[in-house]
């Protein structure tokens, strides 16, 4: 998980995702989100993912950075089917869910910049938990840094210990240990700026109005039509089911015009 | 086995509706307690415990599908009512990076609060029986008990959403005759056919006289439990080992954040003492 890159790509972006507003774009997570968890149909599964690559493809999004962590919940849903589920479709269907739920996830969060999406958060969460979630996120930049800066003493230590694992192991832990004694003097450092800004309970977040309200709606639009189908196909597979297809071929088309644009503009 | 790694769309709704309901209760609760004092030095402590957790996440190891949590860790300096908190911050992090489900936020929260809550408390009543000298023992000891309580609750869970009524799932659930949802009581808490996960033909039809074919798509927990208490104890020897390694390591360098928690006033160790006995 290389959160630092998410960070990046929604603070630095540039694309209309990126000035489309925060609360436009959870309410279509939500709806892509309730796609999936109503959906029981392979096809439609797919044309979800489908259309969320082609969204991140026409706004030039870092696919890239996004794709391995999209498919990175893939590994565990795939120990989870193969654990339980009684089909093969089944366990695509699992399997399925993970990774379109995800990217609908990551679109988010690589379009939106954290305090944004926590901002909206703290409206249905008490005061602590909105803080935490904001000195958590501050916190998780300083500590990955961290690590990766232990991992590398580790690595160049390793030399030393690489035919002694029990001391390997011991470095590694008292590393770790050390991550922790770090944390510790972080909160420390972090509880005298609190104090000395006056902080008394509550840290506030600005939040940034859409610079594209055209956008706003066809986020939303989109993601009401893909639930509203999906809905349709779920309680009439009889009549309609059998034409789910179609919304499959519709999304690899606006995929395939999605990409061709990225492609011409590269 | 500190959180559930299971896709939104797979666990019926009453199930996870439920979870976000009890997670919802205990984290006001936890934050009414938690906000009663020294509410900002609360504050960082929970953010950089949950940044710990998280980026002791990121390094998984894929095999067996295991990653380090450090929960015991954070649940010994946290106390019981701030791992609440931090076990939801961490869930919604993770969640928001397509790291497990949304829907099943609240069933994560209850998981992973059990096991830093079930941490303090056993790894607190373990270094009173067996003394301060042993916290390595205690802290192995509390992690492979702690990790195998929690992995039955994680089969109970998934054992809840693969049997019952609640979780059977109708192929037709506008029922055409009547241009109506079937009772959502009738079989069941939820079976208003949206969201759940059986398929068996639906009665109405058979009514008519059409051939139906009965789709069992419900999950293998036998399966399911034989493969997470084959792969676990792999991870719970990994994590009992770690957890040790981190916890006697602190215990030496700063006793009183083992011992007293997080929010003690801690006077560190000079520097070339941290292998000192206390």
């Amino acid at each position: 998980m290389d959160i630092t890159a998410v960070d990046r790509a929604a603070v630095l972006g540039t694309s209309r995702l990126h000035v489309t507003s925060a609360r436009a774009k959870v309410i279509a997570f939500t709806l892509v989100l309730a796609t999936v968890v109503v959906t029981n149909d392979v096809l439609v599964l797919l044309s979800a993912l489908l259309l969320l690559l082609a969204l991140a493809a026409g706004m030039g999004m870092p696919l890239r950075h996004m794709l391995p962590l999209a498919l990175y919940p893939a590994v565990f849903a795939a120990v989870f089917a193969f654990a339980s589920a009684p089909s093969v479709l089944s366990a695509v269907l699992i399997v399925g869910k993970a990774v379109t739920a995800a990217l609908g996830s990551i679109v988010l969060m690589f379009s939106t910049p954290y305090p944004q999406v926590f901002a909206i958060i703290q409206r249905f969460v008490p005061g602590i938990v909105g803080d935490a979630l904001l000195m958590t996120y501050r916190s998780l930049f300083l500590l990955a840094e961290k690590l990766t800066n232990l991992s590398t003493a580790i690595k160049l230590r390793a030399g030393l210990a690489g035919r002694q694992p029990v001391r390997a192991v011991g470095a590694t832990t008292r590393a770790l240990g050390g991550l922790v004694l770090y944390s510790l003097d972080l909160s420390q450092r972090e509880y005298d700026v609190l104090r000395l800004r006056g902080y008394e309970g509550r840290l506030r977040v600005r939040t940034i109005p859409s610079a594209d309200g055209a956008m706003d709606r066809a986020l939303l639009l989109g993601g009401g039509g893909l639930l509203s189908l999906t809905i349709i196909l779920r309680t009439a597979p009889d009549v309609v089911g059998a034409y789910s297809w179609i919304l499959a071929a519709i999304s690899l088309l606006t995929l395939v015009a999605a990409a061709t644009v990225r492609w011409r503009k590269s | 086995m500190s959180h559930i790694h299971i896709p939104d769309g797979v666990l019926p709704i009453w199930l996870w509706g439920t979870g976000w309901v009890i997670a919802l209760i205990a984290l006001t609760i936890a934050s009414r307690v938690s906000e009663r004092e020294a509410v900002r030095r609360k504050v960082p402590l929970l953010g950089v415990m949950s940044a710990l957790i998280l980026v002791a996440m990121s390094t998984e190891i894929v095999p067996i599908a295991y990653h380090v949590n450090l929960t015991v860790v954070a649940g010994a300096i946290l106390g019981p009512w701030m791992s609440i908190i931090s076990a939801f911050v961490v869930q919604v992090i993770l969640a928001l990076l397509g790291h497990g489900g949304v829907t099943v936020i609240g069933l994560n929260t209850i998981q992973i609060s059990t096991e830093m809550i079930l941490g303090w408390l056993i790894f607190r009543t373990l270094v009173r029986i067996l003394g301060r000298p042993r916290v390595r023992w205690a802290a192995a000891v509390t992690t492979i008990i702690t990790l195998a309580m929690t992995t039955t609750m994680l089969v109970g869970i998934v054992a809840l959403a693969g049997a019952g009524p609640a979780a059977i799932r109708d192929t037709g659930a506008l029922n055409p005759a009547t241009l109506s949802f079937g009772n959502p009581l009738d079989g069941g808490v939820v079976s208003i056919k949206l969201f759940s996960t059986h398929e068996h033909a639906d009665d109405h039809e058979a009514d008519d006289g059409h051939a139906h074919e009965e789709v069992d798509t419900g999950l293998s927990i036998s399966r399911f439990a034989a493969v997470v208490y084959t792969l676990g104890p792999i991870g719970w020897l990994l994590e009992a080992l770690i957890t040790a390694g981190i916890l006697g390591y602190v215990a030496r360098v700063r006793p009183s954040l083992v011992f007293e928690g997080g929010l003690a006033e801690t006077e560190p160790a000079h520097y070339g003492d941290e292998h000192g006995r206390h």
